[in-house]
C-alpha cells in the first residue's frame, strides 16, 4: 500500500461502506435461502454488491479481496445474462456466504491495523469451478453468454410465446404538441399496459432514459405494439384521448404482422424517408429481434435483457417468491459519539437553566400577572422533553444486526448438523442502546445454537414421535414494562426435568431436606444455568460442553438483564431473556441524608421500613442490627459511615431501605425519601479517587448532584 | 495562532490570604460564580467536593485550604476558575479574581529559596512575576490540582487494578 498517503481516512470510509453492504449481502442471501433460486432483484442486487467491493478494494489495493470479489461477480453476472436453470442454489448460497465470511475477516484485520494476508486463492477455484458447472449445465447457450466486460448490455428483444387467445394490436399515438415530456407520458402508457401485455414493443424504445425521445414522440407520434388477451375496447380504457393525447388509434393485427415490427405500421405512419440513423438501426433491430424471436421459439429461454419482462408462466426460470413489501428503507447518517454526548449535555444544561428560568424568584412578586408567561413555559417545557426523548431515541439502535447474525447462526449449525430448521423472527425492529446490544450478542447466539443443537430432535426423533412440522428456531423482540424481552423458542424435545434433577443429585446441588418433587419446574431449569451444569451426553461442536448457560446468565446480569426458562416437554421450550433498554440510564430512588443526595438504582431496594427505637439492636462492638418480621439486618448509617454533617440520628425520623446485591440483604439508614427518577449515570470525575459505595453520580432536575450508590460495594 | 499571540504573557490573578497569586491564562477555561457543591464524602480536605458546570459535574478544590490558611466562609466574591490541565478540569475556589495582568519574561525572577513566602505555598509557586510595583507568585497549577504523592498513589492505582483483573 501506498505508505506515502494517510490512507486511514479513505479506509475508514471503506471499511464502513463495505461492512454494510456485506450485512445488507447476507440478509438478502439469508431471505433467500429456501428458495429454489434467488429472484431476478438479488441477483442484481448481489451483482451490484460485489461490483461495487471490487471497485473500492482495487482502489484501496486489497488484491485478493478484488479477485475474490471479482470471482462471485463474474458468477452472478452470468445468472443475471444468461437467467439459467438448475443452478444448485444450496452451493451457491454457501458460496456467497463464504465470500462474505473472507471478506469481513480481510477486513478485521485491516481494522485491527494488520496487514490482509488471507489468500482466496481456493475459493476462487472453487467459485470458479462452480461457475464452470453452471455454464455446462445450462447447455450449448453457453456460446451466447458475452464475456463479463463493462460495456452496456445489449438490448436483446425475445418475445414469449403466443398464446391461442391472444390478440395482435398496433397503437399509434399522437401527442398534443404542446405537451411537456412527451417521453414522460408515453411510459405513463407502456406503464399502464404491461399488466395486460403478454408482449409489448414500443417505439422509440428508449423513452426513460433519453430525453430527446421526447421530440421524436411528439413528431413522430408514439408507436405500440401489443400482444394482450384483451379487446379494443379496453384498451382504449386504458388509453383515454385527454389534454396530454391527441388521438389514439388501435388497429388489430396478426401475429406475422405483429412479428414483422413497426415496418408494417404501413400506410398510417409516414416514417420520414429522411430518418435518423438511430431508426434505421432501430428498424433493423427490431428485424434481428423477429430473427431471435424464431430462434427462440425453437429454445426455452435465450441471453438478453428482456425490455420488458415476461409474464408468461413457467416460461422463464421460477423466481424466488415474491418478496413481502420491504420495509421502507431508513437513510442513516454516521454520528461521532462525541458529538451525540456533548448534545446530550446541552439539552441537560437547556433543563436546568428552563428550571432555572421558570422558577426564578423575580417571578414570585406577589400579584405579578403570569398567565401568558405560563402558557409559554408549558410549551417550552414540553419542548425540551420532547428533545430529551429525541436524544434518547438517537443513542437506540434496532436489534435488526444481532438477528440477523443468528439467522446466519441457525443455517451454519443447522446444515452441519444435517437438521432441516427453519427460523423465524419478529420484533427485530425493537430498539436498544447500543451497548446493551454489544452484550447481548453473546448470549443470544449460545442460546441459538443450543436450541438448534439440543433442541430440536433429529429428523428421525421427530418422526417417531409422530411430529409433522418442521423443526422451527423463532427469535422474537419486544418492549413491556420499561424492558425489552426476547425470546428464543423451538419446537423441539423441551427440557427432561427428570434428568436435570438426576444430574443436580450427582453434583450434590439438591438440598436434602427437601423433596425433589418439591422443586417448581421453573428452579430445576435455574440449574442449567449453573457453571459446569449440562444434561447432553454427546459433546458437539456447538454445545454440551456445559460452558455456556452459566456465561449467557453471568453476562445478562452484568448488564442488569435475567434469563427465564419456560418449557413443555415434547413441544419446545422458550428461553426468555429480560433486558434494560439502556444502561446510561437508570430508574432510581433518591433519597437525602444531611444536605446531600443519593440514589439508588430501584431494582436494587426491596422496601422502606419506619421502625421503633426499641427494634434497634446495639452490638457491643458499635454494630446495629435491626428486627424485622423476625429476621435481623445489619444497620448501615449513610450519614455517619460517609462523615457528613445535618443528618439524623434518630432513627424514629428517618427512613431504613432494605435494599439487597448478591443474596444479602443490608439496611440503609437515611434522613428522607425524596422520589424517583430516571437518572442519567455520569462517571465521578478520575480527579477524586474512588470511594467505596459509589459508583457515580447524576444531576436532579433543580441542577444539584446526587450520588450513586453501588450496593454490591455498601454490602460489602 | 492569534489567540496563542494574544494569550502570551498573560496571566489571570486572584487573592488567596494576602497575596496576590498569578495562573497562566492558557489553563484557565472560565471564571464563574460561586455555586452550591456536593460534598463527596472519604476525599482530601481540600477537595470541597464536585460542582454542577453546565451538565458536565467537576471536582473543585479550596485553594486557601489547599494552602494551609484558615478558611473563610464564601460569600458573593467568592469565585470558581475552572482550569484544564492536561484534560483534567478542575474548579479552583479563591476569595476574589483580581485581575488579567501580562507579565514579560524579563520581569519574572526565580522562587527565592528563603523568604517571607509561606513553605505550604512554596512547592506550588515556581516563579515570582513583578508587575509595577506588586509581586505576584506564579502558580503550577499541576502541582496545585496535584498531590504531593500522586505519582506513589497513581502507582498504586495501577497495580490495584492490574491486581483486580
Amino acid at each position: 500500500m501506498a505508505e506515502e498517503f494517510n490512507t486511514q481516512g479513505m479506509l475508514d470510509i471503506y471499511l464502513f461502506e463495505n461492512r454494510q453492504l456485506l450485512e445488507k449481502l447476507q440478509e438478502i442471501v439469508l431471505e433467500q435461502k429456501d428458495e429454489e433460486c434467488f429472484d431476478e432483484e438479488s441477483i442484481n442486487e448481489i451483482f451490484r454488491t460485489m461490483h461495487t467491493i471490487k471497485g473500492s478494494s482495487g482502489v484501496m489495493m486489497f488484491d485478493e479481496i478484488t479477485k475474490l470479489s471479482h470471482k462471485l461477480e463474474d458468477v452472478f453476472y452470468y445468472l443475471r445474462e444468461s437467467k439459467p436453470q438448475n443452478v444448485p442454489h444450496m452451493e451457491l448460497v454457501e458460496y456467497v456466504l463464504k465470500v462474505s465470511d473472507f471478506i469481513n475477516a480481510e477486513m478485521d484485520k485491516i481494522q485491527d491495523g494488520e496487514a490482509a494476508d488471507g489468500v482466496a486463492g481456493e475459493l476462487v477455484d472453487d467459485i470458479d469451478r462452480f461457475l464452470t458447472s453452471i455454464k455446462n449445465g445450462d447447455g450449448e447457450k453457453e456460446k451466447d453468454i458475452k464475456e463479463n466486460v463493462h460495456e452496456e448490455p445489449q438490448q436483446f428483444y425475445i418475445a414469449p410465446m403466443a398464446t391461442s387467445a391472444s390478440r395482435f394490436f398496433k397503437i399509434y399515438v399522437t401527442f398534443n404538441p404542446d405537451v411537456p415530456l412527451a417521453n414522460v407520458h408515453a411510459y405513463k402508457i407502456i406503464y399502464s399496459m404491461k399488466e395486460i401485455a403478454e408482449d409489448l414493443l414500443h417505439y422509440p424504445e428508449d423513452i426513460i432514459s433519453d430525453e430527446s425521445s421526447a421530440d421524436e414522440i411528439l413528431e413522430n407520434g408514439f408507436k405500440i405494439l401489443l400482444q394482450a388477451q384483451c379487446s379494443e375496447q379496453d384498451l382504449r380504457g386504458i388509453i383515454q384521448e385527454g389534454y396530454d393525447i391527441k388521438k389514439v388509434e388501435i388497429y388489430e393485427c396478426n401475429a406475422k404482422e405483429f412479428q414483422q415490427g413497426f415496418d408494417s405500421f404501413g400506410t398510417e405512419i409516414r416514417i420520414d424517408l429522411e430518418s435518423s440513423v438511430e431508426e434505421i438501426e432501430a428498424k433493423a433491430d427490431v428485424a434481428e429481434a423477429a430473427k431471435l424471436k424464431e430462434e427462440a421459439a425453437k429454445k426455452e429461454i435465450a441471453p438478453g435483457d428482456f425490455v420488458i419482462e415476461s409474464k408468461e408462466p413457467g416460461k422463464g426460470k421460477k423466481l424466488a417468491k415474491d418478496k413481502s413489501k420491504k420495509q421502507e428503507k431508513a437513510a442513516f447518517i454516521s454520528v461521532d459519539v462525541q458529538k451525540m454526548d456533548m448534545l446530550m449535555d446541552l439539552i441537560g444544561e437547556l433543563v436546568i437553566s428552563e428550571s432555572v428560568v421558570l422558577q426564578n424568584s423575580d417571578l414570585k412578586v406577589p400579584g405579578l400577572k403570569l398567565d401568558n408567561f405560563n402558557k409559554a413555559a408549558v410549551q417550552m417545557t414540553k419542548i425540551s422533553t420532547d428533545l430529551q426523548n429525541v436524544i434518547m431515541s438517537m443513542r437506540m439502535m434496532p436489534l435488526t444486526n444481532t438477528f440477523q447474525k443468528m439467522n446466519r447462526i441457525v443455517f451454519d449449525v443447522s446444515r452441519k448438523l444435517g437438521k432441516d430448521i427453519e427460523f423465524e423472527m419478529s420484533g427485530e425492529y425493537t430498539e436498544v442502546d447500543k451497548n446493551i446490544i454489544e452484550h447481548i450478542s453473546d448470549p443470544l447466539m449460545h442460546l441459538v445454537r443450543n436450541a438448534v443443537d439440543h433442541g430440536i430432535e433429529t429428523e428421525e426423533e421427530r418422526i417417531a414421535q409422530g411430529k409433522t412440522e418442521k423443526g422451527k428456531v423463532t427469535l422474537w423482540a419486544k418492549t413491556e414494562s420499561g424492558k425489552v424481552w426476547i425470546g428464543v423458542q423451538d419446537n423441539g424435545k423441551g427440557l427432561d426435568r427428570e434428568k436435570i434433577l438426576a444430574k443436580a443429585r450427582k453434583q450434590g446441588l439438591l438440598d436434602s431436606a427437601k423433596e425433589e418433587s418439591d422443586y417448581t419446574d421453573k428452579e430445576v431449569y435455574q440449574f442449567i444455568t449453573l457453571p459446569g451444569f449440562s444434561t447432553n451426553e454427546k459433546v458437539t461442536e456447538y454445545s454440551g460442553r456445559g460452558v455456556g448457560m452459566d456465561v449467557v446468565v453471568s453476562n445478562l446480569q452484568s448488564i442488569g438483564g435475567s434469563l427465564e426458562i419456560e418449557s413443555t416437554p415434547g413441544q419446545g421450550s422458550l428461553m426468555l431473556l429480560k433486558i434494560p433498554l439502556t444502561l446510561a440510564i437508570i430508574d432510581g430512588i433518591i433519597m437525602g441524608v444531611g444536605k446531600s443526595y443519593f440514589v439508588l438504582e430501584t431494582g436494587a431496594v426491596k422496601e422502606f421500613v419506619s421502625i421503633r427505637e426499641n427494634r434497634l439492636i446495639q452490638q457491643p462492638n458499635g454494630r446495629e442490627f435491626v428486627m424485622i418480621r423476625g429476621e435481623g439486618y445489619p444497620v448501615l448509617r449513610i450519614g455517619e459511615w460517609y462523615k457528613l454533617h445535618d443528618y439524623k440520628a434518630d432513627v424514629e425520623e428517618g427512613m431504613l431501605v432494605l435494599v439487597e446485591a448478591e443474596k444479602k440483604t443490608i439496611c440503609l439508614f437515611v434522613d428522607r425519601l425524596i422520589g424517583n427518577q430516571e437518572i442519567v449515570v455520569k462517571p465521578i470525575p478520575d480527579y477524586i479517587k474512588k470511594v467505596k459505595g459509589l459508583t457515580g453520580c447524576t444531576q436532579l432536575g433543580d441542577g444539584s448532584i446526587a450520588l450513586i450508590l453501588d450496593v454490591a460495594g455498601l454490602v460489602e | 495562532m492569534s489567540e496563542l499571540v494574544t494569550q502570551h504573557n498573560k496571566y489571570v490573578t486572584f487573592k488567596s490570604g494576602n497575596e496576590y497569586f498569578a495562573l497562566k491564562i492558557e489553563y484557565v477555561n472560565e471564571i464563574i460564580v460561586f455555586q452550591e457543591i456536593t460534598e463527596i464524602p472519604e476525599s482530601e480536605d481540600y477537595i470541597k467536593g464536585l460542582i454542577n458546570l453546565r451538565g458536565k459535574i467537576i471536582p473543585v478544590i479550596d485553594v486557601r485550604v489547599r494552602f494551609k490558611q484558615p478558611e473563610l466562609a464564601y460569600n458573593d466574591r467568592t469565585c470558581i476558575i475552572v482550569i484544564n490541565v492536561k484534560d483534567m478540569v478542575v474548579g479552583l475556589i479563591v476569595e476574589k479574581v483580581a485581575e488579567v495582568v501580562e507579565i514579560t519574561e524579563d520581569n519574572i525572577l526565580d522562587s527565592p529559596s528563603l523568604g517571607n513566602v509561606d513553605k505550604n505555598q512554596n512547592k506550588y509557586v515556581y516563579a515570582i512575576g513583578k508587575v509595577g510595583e506588586n509581586v505576584k507568585l506564579l502558580l503550577d497549577p499541576e502541582k496545585l490540582i496535584k498531590d504531593e504523592d500522586w505519582s506513589v498513589l497513581e502507582q498504586m492505582t495501577e497495580e490495584i487494578t492490574e491486581e483486580g483483573e
